[in-house]
């Protein structure tokens, strides 16, 4: 395997393992503090039943992301020395802030984990609220240091220099806000519906079912909320990057030639050689509306672009078709869930609880799906259009190596963390209350 | 003219400022991760050599400790490496290329560590798997700090060679000579076991009479094996002409600090027999922090010590905007940060003794 090959697969790796488990860290703890509010107020026994058991898996979920991601603050140098050569400086300012974000929440996390009983109860909920707080903080700083990957700003780059470096401008690049609102609500939606799987099949099991209940009902109503708001989101994105970006929209659609009033493909088996999408669906004009907001614009095809400037168009084009699906189907799902609280009956049966166990891993699906379009979409860039992907991987032979030792260590974390999770719902069951 | 000299000199004069304010973060976080994250791993260690029964002692108080606190100690690292990256991108670039392969073992060993910790404590069901979990936490608790130790002694050892293209170079040459030697090793070995000095010191104040007397003597042996492993250091550095240890011994700073971080050890000694458990921590704290200024002042602002040049934490920086911006928000980080965690460390055991 080649040494940028190799180093790609790590980072993919390395950063596929850290998202799911920064996700989980950065929004469970806002159904742990709904949980611990309603025990405050209510005296329910098994709303604090629930807050202890959530706070767990807080825990784990916070060491498990914080050393994946103290192994990623190390790897993008150890793995792309020349890209933080020249752009760390200028991205630096997002990451500092987001090490503030990430210490006061660890400050946050040991006071409420150990502050049961030993701090003011109002207080002492209130840390709860300062984790989730600052957790969404970190995540969106880092997602803006992504978005300058993808809009670099805040520099003048002569004659290979980096020169006239304005911090401020790089954080708030033109991608930022897009990428980072698109972000937070896939976090949502993927930690609500995966948290809500889980407790719908203790149910479907008939263990614990009322506590079951009352966590599903709160992990599903985050995920739903997200998951109904979130089109809005992807539209803002699709016309961002029709803007910014337009290859990757290209590679997206895998739209090979420049046309007026452009189809949507919805689906398709593409075919790079002959430059064709077959099997698909089209919906005439509708690329084009959803682009530029007009059924008529023009846009262009991958023909049209240098040919060592496009990137992988069937990856990406299949990880934009997986992403759209599975958002529009969590749409449904959140949708269908408002309607259940009217029709009180659907809870009994079998089937509903079924129906969300099955979507429990559909949404991480979803929001790995997409950030393969984003980073596989940016190709050969790692920063657009200034420096390529090839040009910053480490001088250092052999990372194939690094590579596999990654692999065996995150596979036996994954394995551990998961076995871990079983264990702490088989104690919950068979506890008393 | 003499307005936009003015402005110019005010706008040196901030930029000046802020390069300070970048550089005291720098070694502020440096220290504290010594202190608190070095406390933590040497907690493993003295686990490791300990007695079957006293491991299990240990294991207890240890979650007692630093469990509210140890996530928050092991972040330095990451505002360690952040400060790093952005205002001397040099510097940093020099590391991850070279010395690769030990700072991989040691995100393996960080990252190990910091799991089997939360496993061995959050672990629902108690049985046999403790055994794994304990093993694991263990054995990186010492490979983790040797090897944080053995890159620090890299980078001072002159042994980095910096190519034009490393990758066509002599891979061995390239990459494992500058940290597989008898120097970085022994660096690395000084470094653990001054955190298992830093860790028996902060145990004693945390037993009861009769345990903490197993840690006395731990905190005795680990004294003498720093000791030993220092002077060791110096002896071969100075025997094969290193240029550190060379403008160490001959830095009167670098040994006079030296003297006084060894005489130290009496008022620690006495505060021990005392039981005077914050100002025996304090005095273990300030013997380390001499020991660390020691070594940068005798070199200093050279902290990067290759095969043909140095690498000066005062020249090869970024541009004077982005030390500015990380300056103020260096600043306004640790003014939310610093009390929350003063409060913390407070609030659960570690300084809480100051109110007794």
């Amino acid at each position: 395997m080649e040494n940028l090959d190799a180093a790609r697969l790590q980072m993919a790796f390395t950063l596929i393992f850290h998202i799911v488990f920064a996700c989980i860290g950065m929004v469970m703890p806002f159904f742990m503090v709904v949980s611990h509010y309603k025990w405050l107020k209510t005296k329910e026994q098994i709303y604090l039943t629930l807050t202890k058991a959530w706070q767990k898996g807080v825990a784990i979920f916070f060491v498990t992301g914080a050393v994946s991601g103290t192994a990623l603050s190390f790897e993008l140098g150890l793995l792309w020395p020349e890209f933080m050569k020249h752009a760390g400086p200028i991205i630096g300012m997002p990451f500092s802030l987001e090490g503030a974000a990430f210490f006061v929440e660890a400050i946050a996390l040991g006071f409420y984990l150990y502050g049961w009983g030993k701090l003011p109860e109002k207080f002492h909920w209130f840390t709860g609220v300062i984790i989730g707080v600052s957790g969404v903080a970190s995540g969106i700083l880092v997602v803006a240091a992504n978005g300058w990957m993808n809009s670099p700003t805040g520099f003048d780059y002569v004659n290979g220099q980096f020169i006239n470096i304005d911090p401020i401008a790089a954080m708030l690049n033109p991608a930022w806000f897009t990428q980072a609102l698109h972000m937070v609500l896939a976090a949502f939606t993927a930690t609500g519906f995966a948290v809500a799987g889980i407790h719908a099949y203790q149910v479907y099991k008939k263990r614990k079912v009322e506590l079951h209940t009352k966590a599903f009902k709160i992990a599903i109503s985050f995920g739903a909320i997200a998951a109904i708001l979130q089109p809005i989101s992807g539209d803002i994105s699709a016309k961002d990057i029709a803007k910014r970006q337009p290859v990757k929209l290209a590679a997206m659609e895998a739209h090979y030639t420049t046309e007026k009033a452009a189809p949507l493909y919805i689906g398709g088996v593409v075919d790079h050689e002959k430059q064709e999408v077959n099997y698909k669906i089209a919906i005439p004009g509708m690329l084009s509306f959803l682009a530029f907001g007009d059924f008529d614009a023009e846009v262009k095809g991958l023909n049209d672009f240098p040919k060592d400037e496009i990137p992988n168009v069937a990856m990406v084009h299949y990880a934009f078709q997986i992403m759209v699906g599975i958002g529009t189907l969590l749409l449904l799902a959140g949708i269908f869930y408002f309607i259940s609280l009217k029709r009180k009956k659907w809870l009994n049966t079998n089937k509903y609880w079924l129906l969300f166990v099955i979507l429990a891993p559909l949404g991480f699906i979803a929001l790995e799906a997409g950030w393969i379009v984003t980073e596989v979409g940016r190709q050969p860039w790692i920063i657009h259009k200034i420096m390529r992907t090839k040009d910053a991987v480490t001088p250092m032979p052999g990372i194939v190596f690094s590579f596999y030792t990654y692999i065996v260590v995150y596979l036996i974390l994954s394995v551990a963390v998961t076995w871990l999770m079983l264990r702490q719902i088989r104690v919950l069951n068979n506890s008393n209350m | 003219v003499a307005y936009v000299a003015a402005n110019k000199s005010s706008k040196q004069f901030k930029y000046v400022t802020m390069l300070y304010v970048v550089l005291f973060f720098l070694i502020f976080s440096l220290y504290l991760y010594v202190v608190l994250g070095g406390a933590d791993y040497g907690a493993g260690i003295l686990e490791l050599f300990s007695s079957e029964e006293n491991q299990k002692i240990t294991k207890r108080t240890l979650y007692r400790v630093m469990g509210p606190v140890w996530e928050a100690n092991h972040i330095w690292i990451i505002i360690l490496i952040v400060i790093l990256w952005i205002a001397f991108p040099v510097y940093y670039n020099i590391m991850v290329v070279y010395l690769h392969i030990p700072l991989t073992i040691v995100l393996l060993g960080v990252t190990l560590r910091g799991v089997a910790f939360v496993f061995r404590h959050y672990d629902a069901v108690i049985d046999n798997s403790q055994k794994l979990y304990d093993g694991m936490f263990k054995v990186s608790s010492l490979i983790t700090p040797i090897f944080l130790g053995i890159v620090f002694g890299a980078l001072i050892s002159g042994k980095i060679t910096i190519a034009e293209d490393p990758g066509s170079s002599n891979f061995y040459e390239a990459f494992i000579k500058p940290w597989f030697n008898v120097f970085s090793l022994l660096v690395g070995l000084f470094f653990a076991g001054l955190c298992t000095f830093l860790s028996s010191v902060l145990l004693i104040g945390e037993s009861e009479r009769e345990v903490s007397k197993i840690y006395i003597r731990k905190a005795k042996i680990a004294t003498v094996v720093v000791f030993v492993l220092g002077l060791v250091t110096l002896i071969y550095g100075g025997f094969f002409e290193y240029v550190f240890i060379k403008n160490f011994i001959n830095s009167t700073y670098a040994i006079v600090l030296m003297l006084i971080s060894g005489v130290l050890l009496i008022p620690l000694q006495i505060t021990i027999q005392k039981g005077r458990r914050v100002l025996s921590r304090f005095f273990a704290g300030l013997q380390v922090f001499l020991i660390l200024i020691a070594a940068l002042l005798s070199n200093f602002p050279n902290i990067i010590l290759t095969e043909a040049s140095s690498i000066s934490l005062l020249e090869d920086i970024a541009p004077q905007s982005v030390i500015k911006v990380l300056g103020i928000s260096l600043l306004i980080g640790g003014g939310l940060i610093l009390p929350g965690l003063f409060h913390l460390l407070k609030s659960f055991k570690m300084i809480k003794i100051l109110e007794r």
